[in-house]
């Protein structure tokens, strides 16, 4: 962190997509002190550039080719070791929960689809970088059936990993219906940084969890 | 070509033979077997008939999603995925064997008690039963894993077939006087035997391996299709509906184009039910397609398959009234229980009260409100996220499970 350098407050970013004309128009479209370190198109260029650039977020598509067929979730399991610093968030043209969840369990910070705009990435990406998870209405709507809320389970300890705790469920209902973090804070009347606990705390289950629903989920889709 | 071809299903109780039949005439299982059983009692058509038909009925395919396999495409491609194998639940070529071995200690002990049991014919029928049973058994172990150990498998087979054409060949050396004729009989006589043991199994396999190739070929094109209008018109369509302005026309058009494309590569399998939250999909297709509003539709639980239409309309209604009069951006958010369906429409428009609304308005009062209380649920209004825009609530009990069927 040397104060003569003048990039030195931006966000570096790398793009991870085999499709170089997204790569390129999302490069043109991010916002303002967000610097882009390098381009990736396949799982072993990306693996490459991440630990060489060590940057703070990677836009990572969940479907890329190369490496063992893994894709995405392939260049999280990878390369997190060697980049600690560095976080995921995930890109896809669906945020189907095949996609989302493989990615999420693989240590992705959160999910955005790709027609999302300039800002919404940028912004994500920012959010990311904080240390708090995207979450898009879908994935929310996913880790309420997973997690056994919309049948009524609800957790009784802070720290069970199996279900959500009753404040959980309320944020995710919220987010699920299309809410913004600040809405989700106006509407329960507590504090955006209260929410994004939540949403962080939620986000770690969804990673650590051994929950039926979520184990079979993932030995059916070779993901354990 | 598009009869409908009979097919065994992957798991089966002897062969499927019965349970392909049921499948492809409509006629409930237990009878079809209950006949085949009697049919068999009557001389043994019905035994006939089975092995007949499984000889020529093909095994049901399991279709698996080619498209994540191509897009996620690994450098090298050394990993491949094992089919598997058909799973029975009796073992056929077991209770052969043993029946054969059954007999013949029933016949020793008989012919020891003084029965006049003829040895001549019983024992080479019971070597070649066995012997068959054997083949049989080999050749299907080296159809389902034909590559690995398949040299040890294809000794085993010929092994059982020199038993086949050993049994054969008691039932002539046991005769009088060989001559040319007996010596020329029971040659022909083996060879028969060993091409009826061989058939099913020669046939099989040259089916097998066509059929193998064609679904091959039809796959490889189909992903490769698939891919490529993921790689390239799925990519463009994302990029326009980030360019363009959410309620702009190019970005409906783009939306409602991906949605089209999205359906026909990760189509599902043909018969694969309609639930509400399809429905309600297909409603804000038609909605979006009208209005410049973008209606996300998110869905949690198991939604039930068949709920009143009432519903249904209330949910366009909210709909229709949030693209509208809101525009934009419109969540639908459906939670299903065992117990209750619960569907939320939130908009960030102008936002709306039930004491403004005029009583001659259909719309709300009668299309959203009304619907609900008749089949005994509930609506409400409120203002929707932040206090701008407007929620609409639909929430109806399931009391009796009437509405919710289990898939």
């Amino acid at each position: 962190m040397s104060m003569s350098d003048p990039s030195a407050a931006d966000l570096t970013v790398v793009i991870v997509d085999d499709h170089s004309i997204f790569r390129s128009g999302l490069r043109a479209d991010l916002a303002d002190g967000i610097r882009v370190l390098g381009e990736a198109a396949t799982v072993d260029e990306a693996i490459a550039l991440v630990v060489a650039t060590q940057p703070r977020v990677v836009l990572l598509d969940v479907h890329l080719p190369g490496g063992a067929g893994g894709g995405g979730a392939e260049v999280i399991r990878r390369s997190a070791a060697q980049a600690p610093n560095t976080r995921f968030l995930a890109l896809s043209v669906s945020d189907a929960a095949d996609d989302v969840v493989t990615v999420i369990r693989s240590g992705a910070r959160g999910y955005i689809t790709k027609s999302a705009s300039g800002a919404d990435v940028s912004d994500a990406a920012r959010r990311v970088a904080d240390g708090d998870a995207v979450f898009s209405p879908r994935l929310a709507g996913f880790v309420l059936d997973a997690f056994g809320a919309v049948s009524g389970e609800t957790a009784e300890a802070s720290d069970e990993l199996d279900r959500l705790s009753a404040r959980e469920q309320e944020v995710m209902r919220l987010i699920a219906r299309g809410y913004a973090y600040k809405e989700v804070a106006a509407s329960l009347f507590i504090s955006v940084k209260t929410v994004e606990t939540h949403v962080s705390s939620v986000l770690r289950k969804l990673q650590l969890s051994s929950r039926h629903e979520l184990t079979a989920w993932a030995l059916e889709r070779k993901l354990l | 070509m598009d009869t409908p071809r009979m097919t065994r299903p992957r798991v089966r109780l002897v062969g499927g033979v019965c349970a392909g039949f049921a499948e492809h005439t409509g006629l409930p299982l237990p009878l079809v077997r209950t006949i085949t059983v009697l049919l068999t009692a009557c001389g043994g058509a019905g035994l006939l008939l089975y092995c007949w038909l499984w000889a020529t009925t093909p095994i049901a395919q399991d279709s698996t999603d080619p498209l994540k396999r191509v897009l996620t495409r690994p450098s090298d491609p050394a990993a491949a995925d094992g089919d598997d194998a058909p799973a029975r639940s009796a073992p056929v070529t077991e209770i052969l064997l043993g029946v054969a071995l059954l007999a013949a200690a029933g016949a020793l002990v008989a012919s020891r008690m003084g029965v006049d049991v003829p040895l001549a014919f019983v024992i080479p029928a019971i070597v070649v039963l066995g012997g068959a049973g054997l083949a049989w058994r080999q050749f299907d172990d080296l159809r389902s894993q034909r590559s690995s150990s398949s040299s040890a498998l294809l000794v085993r087979a010929l092994g059982a077939l020199v038993l086949v054409a050993l049994g054969i060949l008691l039932f002539f050396v046991t005769g009088e006087e060989p001559n040319v004729w007996t010596v020329f009989i029971a040659a022909i006589a083996v060879l028969f035997g060993v091409a009826i043991v061989v058939a099913p199994w020669l046939f099989r396999l040259t089916r097998d391996l066509a059929e193998e190739r064609a679904a091959r070929v039809r796959e490889a094109d189909r992903a490769e299709i698939a891919a490529h209008l993921h790689d390239s018109v799925l990519q463009t369509l994302a990029l326009i509906q980030q360019k363009a302005d959410p309620a702009s026309d190019a970005s409906r058009l783009a939306r409602a184009q991906e949605r089209e494309l999205r359906d026909w590569l990760f189509a599902g399998s043909p018969g694969s039910s309609v639930d509400l939250a399809d429905e309600l999909r297909r409603l804000a297709a038609v909605v979006e397609q009208e209005y410049a509003a973008q209606i996300n539709v998110v869905a949690a639980g198991q939604s039930p398959s068949s709920v009143p239409d009432a519903l249904l309309g209330a949910a366009r209604e909210a709909m229709l009234n949030a693209a509208r009069h809101a525009g934009g951006t419109v969540s639908v958010y459906l939670e299903s229980s065992p117990t209750a369906v619960e569907l939320t429409v939130t908009d960030r428009g102008p936002g709306l009260s039930l004491d403004d609304i005029p009583s001659d308005r259909m719309g709300v009062r009668e299309s959203i409100l009304g619907r609900m209380r008749r089949i005994g649920g509930t609506a409400e209004l409120s203002p929707g996220p932040g206090g701008a825009g407007t929620e609409v609530r639909l929430l109806l009990p399931l009391t009796d499970g009437a509405h919710h069927v289990d898939v």
